[in-house]
C-alpha cells in the first residue's frame, strides 16, 4: 500500500462516526463484542486478551452537529461529553457493548453515571487508577481494579480469560506501542517526511481497529514514507501540550504545521503511548502492568502526580530529546486538568528558558486565523529572536 | 552573502522581489506583481517567480532562501515561511529606516504594527473580521461609483464636504453609499467620506498598539492611495497623535521585501548550524 493510500483509509476511519470498521468487525462472528473506552488511557491487554474489540471514543469532532448532548451539560462543560452523550443518543453506538470511563476529571467521571441510566443494556465501568505510586499500595489497588475490570469482561464474554492470554495480549501491544514509538521518532528526527497530520490520522485509526491490523499498517506506512519525497522547510520545532483529552480538529493540527511549526511531540491519543516501555511478557501480567503505570507511564494533568517536581518533569524531558524550541499549549475550552496544569507547566519550562504560546480550543473550533496567526508569530520570533 | 526571493501572496496580488544581502549591504535584484484575478494563486506564484529570474537571467539553484509570507504556505517550491506582520515590519525598516510604526492594509484587513531599528514586532494590533477597513471594500465602492481605482485618491483629494459613513460595518457603509449616490452626493465627498471612516480605524489601532511618535510607513496595496494618506494624517491629528503617515512608491512589496531579507538572515543562521536538514534534526 503507497503512503497516500494508507492515509486515504485512515482518514476515511477518522471522518466515520458510525464506526463502520468496528460493526463489521462485530457482525462477522455474532459472539463478538465491542468495548468502548474515553481517553486518556484504560488497559487496552485486558479488552483484547478477552476475544473484544477496544473501541477509543473521541467524541464528535466536528463534523458533528450537537443537539441533545447540549441539554445535559452547562455551558461551561467542555464538548467532548456533549458530542459523546450525542454520539449514544443518536444511536451511532448501539453496537457496542460496554463503555470504559476512565479517571480524567469530575465531567467523566459522571458521564459514567449518566451512561448507566441512559443506557442500562450496556455495561459501564468507571476505571479508577493509582493516586499513589508504591507498588505495595497503589499497584496493589489498581492491580485489584483490572482484576475487577477482567472479571467484568468474562462475565460479558461467557469464557475465562488466562494469563498467557494476558501475555499474548500484552505482546501484540507492545509491539504496537514499538511501532508507535519508531513513528514518533521518525517525525522527531525528519520532520518534513513524517506530518503531524498523516501521523495523527494513524494515530487515530489504532482507536478504532483491531490491533493487529493497526500493527500492519503502522508497518506499512513506516516501510513506504520513507520513500516519498518530501521537501525539507525551515521550521520552528515545537512540542504540543494539554490536547490529551478532547482532540483538536484535524485543521487545527494542520494549521499549526503550515503556520511554520514543526510539531515534533505532542500528546494527542495518549492511550497508544501511555506505557512507555516494553511492558514485561513474563511472570503476572495484571502486576506487570500495574508496574507499568505506575513507572513508565505518560505524564498528563489527568495523572496524579506525587510531588512538585513530577510536574512538568517529562514535559522537560521530552523537549531535551526532541531538541524542541518551544511549547504550544493547545487545550482544550472549559478542561479543568489541562487548564489548570497549564501555568505550573509554563513555569516549569520558563526555568529552562523555553519559550510558550498558549491557546483554547474545541472539537469543533472552525476558525483558524487566529490559531495560525498565534503559531505564525511564534514561529517566527523562534526563528528570529531567540 | 545569500541570494533570496521573497514572495508575497496576498489576497488580491502576488509580489515577487529578488534580492543580494552580504550583512548590511542589501541589492535589490529585481521585482513584480501579478494580480490574481480568479486565478490559482499557488501556480501564479511559480510562474511570476520564473518570468522574473528569466528576466534577470538568474537561475533557481542560485537561491540560498525562497521565503514566502502572507497566505504563501503552500507554496511547493519555498524553503521557509514568515508571518505577514513579521515581514511588512521588516520591509518597512528596509524602505523607510525612520519608521517605527507600520500600517499594513491590504485587501481582506488593516494591521498596525510598532517596530523597532531592525524591524522587530514590538505590538500589533489588526482591525476585525468585518471588511469595512480594508482594500477589498474601497474596491467594491469604486466599482459602483464606476470609477477606476486609481482615480480613488486624486478624487477623495476634491471633496470639500465630505459624508460620514458606517465605519463598523461593510455592509451598512455600502448601503450608506447607495443612499448617498441616490441623494446625489458627489463621488468626491462619498470618498472622502469612506477614507475618513477607515482612517478613524487605522488611527486607533496605532493608539492602542501607543505607536508614539514618528513615521508611520503605510504599507500593503492601499498605501498609494493619497486620499487615503491624506485622510489618515487629518484623522491622527484629530486623535493628538504625533505621527507622519506616509507611503512609498514601493509599499505594495513590503511583505516580499521583509521575507527576502528575513530570508537571508536565516540562511545565515542555518549555515551556522550545518544547514537546513542538519539544523532540523
Amino acid at each position: 500500500m503507497s503512503t497516500a493510500d494508507i492515509i486515504k483509509r485512515c482518514e476515511a476511519l477518522y471522518e466515520d462516526l458510525h464506526f463502520s470498521a468496528a460493526r463489521e468487525w462485530k457482525a462477522a462472528d455474532p459472539s463478538r463484542k465491542v468495548i468502548g473506552y474515553m481517553p486518556v488511557y484504560v488497559p487496552e491487554e485486558l479488552i483484547h486478551a478477552a476475544g473484544m474489540l477496544p473501541l477509543g471514543i473521541m467524541g464528535g469532532g466536528d463534523q458533528m452537529e450537537v443537539i441533545h448532548g447540549d441539554a445535559y451539560y452547562q455551558s461551561y462543560i467542555c464538548r467532548i461529553p456533549r458530542s459523546t452523550i450525542e454520539l449514544g443518543i443518536a444511536k451511532r453506538l448501539d453496537f457496542v457493548d460496554g463503555m470504559l470511563f476512565p479517571s480524567i476529571c469530575d465531567v467523566i467521571r459522571n458521564l459514567s453515571g449518566m451512561w448507566k441510566l441512559m443506557f442500562p443494556e450496556v455495561y459501564v465501568r468507571y476505571v479508577d487508577v493509582p493516586q499513589n505510586y508504591r507498588d505495595d499500595i497503589g499497584g496493589a489497588f489498581y492491580r485489584q481494579e483490572m482484576q475487577e475490570l477482567l472479571e467484568a469482561l468474562e462475565e460479558l464474554g461467557g469464557r475465562k480469560v488466562s494469563e498467557d492470554d494476558l501475555r499474548a495480549s500484552i505482546t501484540v501491544y507492545n509491539e504496537n506501542r514499538a511501532l508507535i514509538r519508531d513513528l514518533y521518532r521518525m517525525r522527531s528526527e525528519t520532520p518534513w517526511q513524517v506530518p503531524s497530520a498523516e501521523l495523527y490520522l494513524l494515530s487515530r485509526a489504532g482507536l478504532v481497529l483491531p490491533v493487529e491490523e493497526h500493527n500492519a499498517m503502522l508497518r506499512d506506512y513506516l516501510a513506504s514514507v520513507v520513500d516519498e519525497e518530501r521537501p525539507i522547510k525551515d521550521n520552528c520545532r515545537i512540542v504540543i501540550n494539554g490536547s490529551f483529552c478532547e482532540q483538536p480538529p484535524l485543521n487545527l493540527i494542520k494549521s499549526i504545521e503550515m503556520s511554520g511549526c514543526y510539531i515534533v511531540d505532542d500528546d494527542y491519543c495518549l492511550v497508544n503511548r501511555w506505557l512507555k516501555e516494553e511492558v514485561p511478557t513474563d511472570g503476572d501480567p495484571l502486576g506487570n502492568l500495574a508496574y507499568a503505570f505506575l513507572h513508565n507511564s505518560a505524564d498528563t494533568a489527568a495523572k496524579y502526580a506525587e510531588t512538585e517536581e513530577d510536574v512538568g518533569a517529562q514535559l522537560v524531558e521530552i523537549i531535551k530529546d526532541t531538541k524542541a524550541e518551544g511549547v504550544i499549549f493547545a487545550a482544550p475550552s472549559f478542561c479543568d486538568p489541562a487548564l489548570l496544569w497549564r501555568p505550573m507547566l509554563a513555569d516549569k519550562i520558563s526555568e529552562h528558558n523555553v519559550p510558550y504560546i498558549s491557546f483554547k480550543y474545541a472539537e469543533n473550533s472552525g476558525q483558524m486565523a487566529p490559531i495560525r496567526e498565534q503559531a505564525g508569530t511564534f514561529a517566527d520570533s523562534i526563528k528570529l529572536w531567540s | 552573502m545569500a541570494i533570496t526571493a521573497g514572495i508575497d501572496l496576498g489576497t488580491g496580488a502576488v509580489k515577487t522581489v529578488l534580492f543580494r544581502v552580504d550583512g548590511d549591504d542589501v541589492e535589490w535584484l529585481g521585482k513584480r506583481v501579478d494580480r490574481i484575478r480568479n486565478r490559482d494563486p499557488l501556480q501564479l506564484a511559480r510562474r511570476a517567480f520564473e518570468e522574473l529570474l528569466e528576466a534577470q537571467g538568474m537561475k533557481e539553484d542560485e537561491f540560498d532562501y525562497i521565503a514566502t509570507t502572507g497566505d504563501g504556505e503552500n507554496v511547493a517550491f519555498s524553503t521557509g515561511h514568515f508571518f505577514s506582520m513579521t515581514t511588512h515590519a521588516r520591509g518597512a525598516i528596509y524602505l523607510e529606516p525612520e519608521a517605527r510604526s507600520v500600517l499594513d492594509i491590504g485587501a481582506l484587513n488593516g494591521k498596525a504594527i510598532k517596530v523597532d531599528e531592525r524591524g522587530k514586532v514590538l505590538s500589533y494590533r489588526m482591525t476585525s473580521q468585518c471588511a469595512s477597513g480594508s482594500g477589498q471594500f474601497l474596491e467594491n465602492i469604486a466599482r459602483y461609483l464606476g470609477i477606476a481605482q486609481e482615480e480613488i485618491g486624486p478624487l477623495s483629494k476634491q471633496a470639500d464636504d465630505p459624508e460620514t459613513v458606517s465605519s463598523i460595518c461593510a455592509v451598512l457603509a455600502e448601503t450608506d453609499v447607495i443612499n448617498m449616490v441616490s441623494r446625489g452626493i458627489s463621488a468626491p465627498n462619498i470618498l472622502k467620506g469612506i477614507h475618513l471612516s477607515m482612517a478613524g480605524r487605522l488611527a486607533k489601532l496605532l493608539k492602542v498598539i501607543k505607536a508614539g511618535e514618528g513615521v508611520t510607513l503605510m504599507t500593503g496595496g492601499l498605501a498609494l492611495d493619497e486620499g487615503l494618506v491624506a485622510a489618515l494624517n487629518e484623522a491622527l491629528v484629530a486623535q493628538k497623535l504625533k505621527l507622519d503617515a506616509k507611503g512609498h512608491p514601493d509599499s505594495i512589496y513590503a511583505g516580499a521585501i521583509g521575507a527576502a531579507i528575513w530570508g537571508a538572515f536565516r540562511h545565515e543562521k542555518l549555515q551556522q548550524q550545518g544547514g537546513l536538514a542538519k539544523a532540523q534534526q
